[in-house]
């Protein structure tokens, strides 16, 4: 790869040894965007993290909100990345808080990004559940909108619904449970039983084909997971589907994935991650499959017959661009084509419905945005506006029947009409970009108060966490060099 | 407070003869309740739900009384015609009407269709008509009787509501006041009772940040009960209320 241009600067770490290097991101020839670095030790490393430099620029530009931390945990020391807890640098509060409450896993997936430990597994005590809900809703003001419940496979703790029935009991608006789906597919009465908590199942579907499905989770469970999904349809459990896109292996797929969520009534986003190289599994994984965000915004355009174009996302304003790209799709009941919020909204006012939120909320500013998109449509009549305003019309009969609905009711009928796909980067160390870093708003939440972004979490925290990876080591002194100690500039160069 | 408890002290209803259109629930149901606990026979009327009828129906035996119970639309006079009909036959006469039955739809104009406003008008506006003429053959023969609208602070206030909606509640303020002029000489008093939001109803569903801008600006700093705008109701009806007529009462919490 030769660079032509400089698009910025930002510290990395060393794929071998971990440490923090300088890194410069730069435009190829072929205008690709190469993140290029050079450890004292382990020498130069260079990796592609996008295909297309004028995307790369563009979305790079789109500032998130800040919202640092109400809490602070850890002082400045080593410098970022490793003084996470969150430290002072930090410019996001946890939007979504994830709680590992058991490092015990039923599957040993070869695409496992992370490290768990199933000798004599850890499992979350309630009262350490209780403790940490306590401090995440202090942190938050009282109120959570999400809480991400996962593990190892949160399924395998022995009182996972007890610890699900406190997020109900402390009313956080969406509890989310990140499953592989075994347990659930072979339990109905388990699955009742969310139904009645209102937890919302996270289920990692990878596949559609058997082959594929066991070089990426060691077991093909193809037919589990369609048993898994029709089970949770039957109960009206709202699911996610989380694959993991792998280059030449299932991104071929990832339209069929968005068309079964969009046809699935229970199934509300549908969550699409890039393959990142670390953890038990994903760092012995062979490299070619490595894709990037823009890359799989195309293989979406391409698998959908153009359904979701890039253009029809726009980057989640509590997160870093680069990490969480957000559309969202109008169903059409009778079956008809669904129509992409941006077909009627623009990308400012997607962004301003948001409301600085992961997931769209009723809030004055969506009402407003959606509003002013009906009158504009009724104004101007164009293509398709007809088609647009009856469905929104449909949809505002099913929120708001003439028999009310319950707040909780309306937004389940929202949420099955209005669905959100999503595509969410992940960083590993090759990957890694601490200007990426500072904004996460995914973190790793523990009772003893820390909050590791999930990235740094995974790639850094979690191997040298004696309760989550097998033979935890220490941090050895002579690690974590070259932290940064300044706050990342985010600019265009 | 409890339904009844709110109908303490607005008069004594023994025997009245009170109906109540779309009475199966919400603030109807409240309505019927207090008549039936102050002593009223009562009548209901309703257009959909069975399942909700029958509940209204043993909410009324509850406290005592057996309700009559009527479907149908507001906006078919026939049906219409054929409530009163009944109804004067069985009690032989009507002392109190309460034109309760409404419907709306949450629409900005742009996807308020010639249909949607026909539908809000003709249950809201038209059904009270409708069923304020025919109970009129009634009490005018009778020199006496209450009509009571149910309006909404929709037409009071300037707020977001859907303007087929807010129209139709509006009409009710004309016809109250009209129909309060034309029929005061026989005795009949015609009134309009303008409540704010309720914590049943619309305001269940309304995004929290509706309710949120609501009470701010309303002094009592909470949502009304359907059981405080009972109350208010019954005495509206009441006998001891006989000079009030024409008027607009806003139970709002003070918006």
């Amino acid at each position: 790869m030769t660079p032509e241009r400089l698009l910025h600067e930002t510290t990395s770490l060393c794929g071998t040894c971990k440490n923090a290097v300088p890194a410069q991101v730069v435009e190829s020839a072929e205008g690709e965007v190469w993140m290029q670095k050079s450890c004292l030790d382990h020498g130069p490393q260079q990796v592609r993290i996008a295909e297309d430099a004028g995307w790369y620029e563009r979305t790079r530009l789109r500032l998130p909100d800040i919202a640092p931390p109400r809490r602070v945990a850890t002082d400045l020391d080593h410098g970022c990345p490793f003084d996470c807890g969150p430290c002072a640098a930090h410019r996001q509060r946890a939007r979504l808080p994830c709680v590992s409450i058991t490092s015990a896993c039923n599957l040993d997936c070869p695409i496992c990004f992370i490290h768990n430990r199933n000798t004599d597994p850890y499992h979350m005590a309630e009262e350490d559940f209780a403790r940490l809900l306590d401090q995440l809703l202090a942190d938050e003001g009282g109120h959570l909108d999400v809480i991400n419940i996962t593990g190892g496979d949160p399924t395998m703790h022995p009182r996972m619904l007890a610890l699900l029935e406190r997020c109900r009991d402390a009313g956080i608006g969406r509890v989310s449970l990140c499953t592989n789906g075994i347990r659930l597919a072979a339990d109905e009465d388990l699955v009742r039983r969310l139904a009645e908590l209102d937890v919302r199942v996270a289920l990692s579907f990878q596949s559609f084909d058997q082959a594929t499905d066991r070089d990426m989770q060691g077991a093909s469970l193809v037919d589990l997971k369609q048993r898994c999904l029709d089970l949770l349809e039957k109960h009206g459990v709202g699911t996610t589907l989380i694959p993991v896109m792998t280059a030449g292996l299932n991104d071929h797929e990832v339209g069929r994935i968005i068309r079964m969520g969009l046809e699935r009534p229970n199934v509300r986003h549908i969550e699409i991650h890039t393959m990142s190289y670390t953890g038990q599994g994903g760092k012995d994984r062979p490299r070619e499959g490595r894709t990037s965000m823009d890359a799989v915004l195309r293989r979406i355009e391409e698998t959908t017959g153009g359904l979701l174009r890039p253009d029809h996302f726009v980057p989640s304003p509590c997160a870093h661009p680069l990490c969480y790209q957000i559309a969202y799709v109008l169903s059409d009941p009778d079956g008809g084509r669904p129509i992409p919020f941006l077909d009627f909204l623009t990308a400012e006012e997607m962004t301003a419905g948001l409301s600085g939120r992961l997931y769209l909320e009723p809030s004055p500013a969506l009402e407003r945005a959606v509003i002013d998109a009906i009158d504009r449509h009724w104004v101007e009549q164009r293509e398709g506006s007809e088609r647009t305003l009856h469905l929104l019309k449909e949809l505002l009969g099913r929120m708001f029947p003439r028999r009310a609905l319950s707040r909780a009711e309306a937004l389940r009928v929202g949420e099955t009409a209005a669905k959100a796909v999503y595509v969410h980067s992940h960083m590993d160390e090759e990957t890694f970009d601490v200007e990426r870093l500072i904004h996460c708003c995914d973190l790793s939440c523990t009772p003893d108060g820390r909050q590791i972004p999930i990235c740094a979490h995974n790639v850094l925290y979690r191997e040298r966490e004696p309760l989550l990876a097998e033979r935890a080591q220490p941090w050895p002194e002579h690690e974590r060099a070259g932290g940064v100690r300044g706050l990342p500039v985010v600019a265009a160069s | 407070m409890r339904a009844e408890e709110s109908s303490r002290g607005t008069g004594d209803f023994d025997g009245e003869r009170c109906l109540v259109t779309g009475g199966s629930r919400g603030l109807g149901r409240a309505i019927a309740v207090a008549f039936a606990a102050a002593g009223a026979r009562v009548a209901i009327t309703y257009s959909r739900d069975d399942a909700d009828a029958e509940e209204a129906r043993a909410a009324i035996a509850a406290v005592g009384t057996e309700a009559l119970v009527f479907k149908g639309s507001v906006a078919d006079s026939a049906h219409v015609d054929a409530v009163v009909r009944a109804l004067a036959e069985r009690w032989d006469g009507i002392d109190v009407l309460v034109n309760n039955a409404g419907i709306t739809q949450v629409l900005p104009v742009a996807l308020v269709d010639e249909a949607d406003w026909d539908e809000v008008m003709a249950v809201n506006v038209k059904g009270a008509f409708l069923f304020a003429k025919a109970v009129l053959r009634v009490m005018i023969r009778a020199r006496s009787g209450r009509i009571l609208n149910i309006g909404n602070f929709a037409s009071e206030r300037m707020i977001e509501a859907p303007v087929h909606y807010a129209a139709s509640k509006s009409a009710l303020r004309g016809l109250t006041e009209s129909l309060a002029r034309e029929v005061g000489r026989y005795g009949i008093t015609v009134n309009l009772l303008a409540p704010g939001l309720l914590d049943e109803g619309l305001a269940r569903m309304l995004p929290e940040h509706r309710v949120k801008e609501y009470l701010e600006q309303c002094p009592a700093g909470r949502l009304g009960t359907v059981a405080e705008l009972a109350g208010a109701a019954l005495f509206l009806v009441s006998r001891g209320n006989s000079f009030m007529t024409g008027a607009k009462v806003a139970v709002d919490g003070g918006l």
